[in-house]
């Protein structure tokens, strides 16, 4: 467990304590709710996980690094930036990953582009934020990142 | 039928499934890879999912509807995107870890916009994030992206809350009068028909209302409204309240 998770459980813990100490009723409601959030999203987000664990199985982020290496650097950056959509990558490895991408030669574009991508905007996700957030803010958002990580991956490749 | 209508309620889970089953059969090799690459996710779902449905729950017990307006509502400004912006990026855990956290922020109060920035920062710079960057690609290109990324937040977000307005999203206060379930956002939790069995039924995995002759008991359903931990119940004083909030704050 990295530091920042482990701060937001000392944090958390701190808070419910305090405030079980200043009402003890509501802080169980509270619980209760939670407990409820919990029931409600867990469903969708196993189903999601373990779609992620196929995606990158048939699809692992090598093969792809590979893939777009061989493009010309508009196409691979498309590419890039469409195969990031489509797969969940932890931070842990996508940067390594990333790093090996940019030393290798591949480009800073089609790079910046698999990274801004690949966290931002989720194929995979979709139906859960769908549900949470309704359709049209969720198709906005998705669109709207992924135009906008091309357009940083673009500006990038300039400065760099 | 009824086997067919739990299957439709659960269609993603059981076309998940269907993929398992034939990449078993067609490869079982790669269908245990898969298996072996979902438990890394579901370990780290489970580090951060339970304290953020805690910490969700416990920050819409204490913090107040007027604080979250003044903060990240709509007449927040730099303030509030900026507020967003340092909200996301200290965060931990993937993207659709913030969605009950935004959900419950944006019904208290929050606007669009500062919706987007916080998922957005969440996604792509929070600070753990960063610090990897840095590690393997250098600080130069960690800083580059970072102020790219901020400037593609600010903008995209505008955007974002020209086309998608608050109605948009699921279980607004609706203008109507007496009690009604955004049926959408019901998760089936129950809570409500133990709190208020009179008024509140469970069907087909959703809360419905029953037929009562005259108004529900306000303290009754006062409760019933506060233990729905996804907010779906609405109805008569509820809805005064949040069109007097709405005229206020403008």
């Amino acid at each position: 467990m990295d530091v920042f998770t482990l701060a937001i459980w000392v944090g958390t813990a701190v808070f419910l304590a305090v405030s079980f100490f200043r009402d003890r009723g509501k802080t169980k409601q509270a619980l209760k709710a939670a407990l409820g959030m919990g029931k409600g999203m867990m469903g969708s987000i196993l189903s999601i996980i373990f779609l992620i664990g196929l995606v990158l199985t048939v699809l692992p982020p090598g093969r792809i690094a590979e893939f777009v290496g061989g493009q010309s650097p508009l196409w691979g950056t498309v590419a890039a930036a469409a195969l990031g959509t489509i797969t969940l990558v932890p931070a842990f490895i996508a940067f390594p990953l990333v790093g090996t991408l940019v030393h290798a030669g591949v480009g800073i574009v089609p790079s910046v582009a698999f990274l801004t991508t690949l966290t931002m905007v989720g194929i995979v996700t979709f139906p859960l934020e769908r549900r949470e957030f309704g359709l049209k803010f969720t198709a906005v958002r998705n669109a709207l990142s992924f135009a906008f990580a091309i357009g940083i991956a673009f500006i990038m490749g300039v400065i760099i | 039928m009824r086997a067919l209508k739990i299957l439709k309620q659960n269609l993603f889970a059981a076309l998940v499934a269907a993929a398992y089953i034939a990449l078993f059969i067609v490869r079982a090799d790669m269908g245990a890879a898969s298996l072996k690459n979902s438990a890394y996710y579901i370990k780290e779902m489970l580090m951060i999912m339970p304290v953020v449905f805690i910490l969700t729950a416990l920050l819409d017990l204490w913090v107040p509807k007027d604080r979250i307006i003044k903060y990240l509502g709509k007449g927040a400004k730099a303030k509030g995107i900026v507020f967003s912006l340092v909200l996301g990026s200290i965060s931990a855990g993937p993207v659709y870890a913030a969605f009950p956290l935004c959900v419950m922020l944006h019904k208290k109060g929050a606007s669009i916009r500062n919706i987007v920035v916080i998922l957005s920062a969440w996604a792509v710079i929070k600070v753990p994030m960063l610090l990897n960057e840095v590690k393997f690609l250098g600080f130069q290109f960690m800083a580059i992206r970072w102020v790219l990324t901020v400037a593609a937040i600010i903008a995209f977000s505008w955007i974002t809350a020209m086309i998608v307005k608050d109605g948009d999203l699921p279980k607004e206060g609706r203008e109507q009068i007496g009690p009604s379930i955004n049926k959408e956002a019901c998760i089936g939790c129950s809570l409500c028909a133990q709190s208020y069995p009179e008024l509140f039924e469970m069907k087909n995995r959703k809360a419905t209302l029953r037929e009562i002759g005259g108004a529900p008991d306000p303290d009754k359903f006062g409760k019933a409204v506060a233990s729905c931990p996804v907010k779906a119940i609405s109805g008569g004083e509820e809805g005064a309240e949040r069109r007097e909030e709405i005229g206020a704050a403008m």
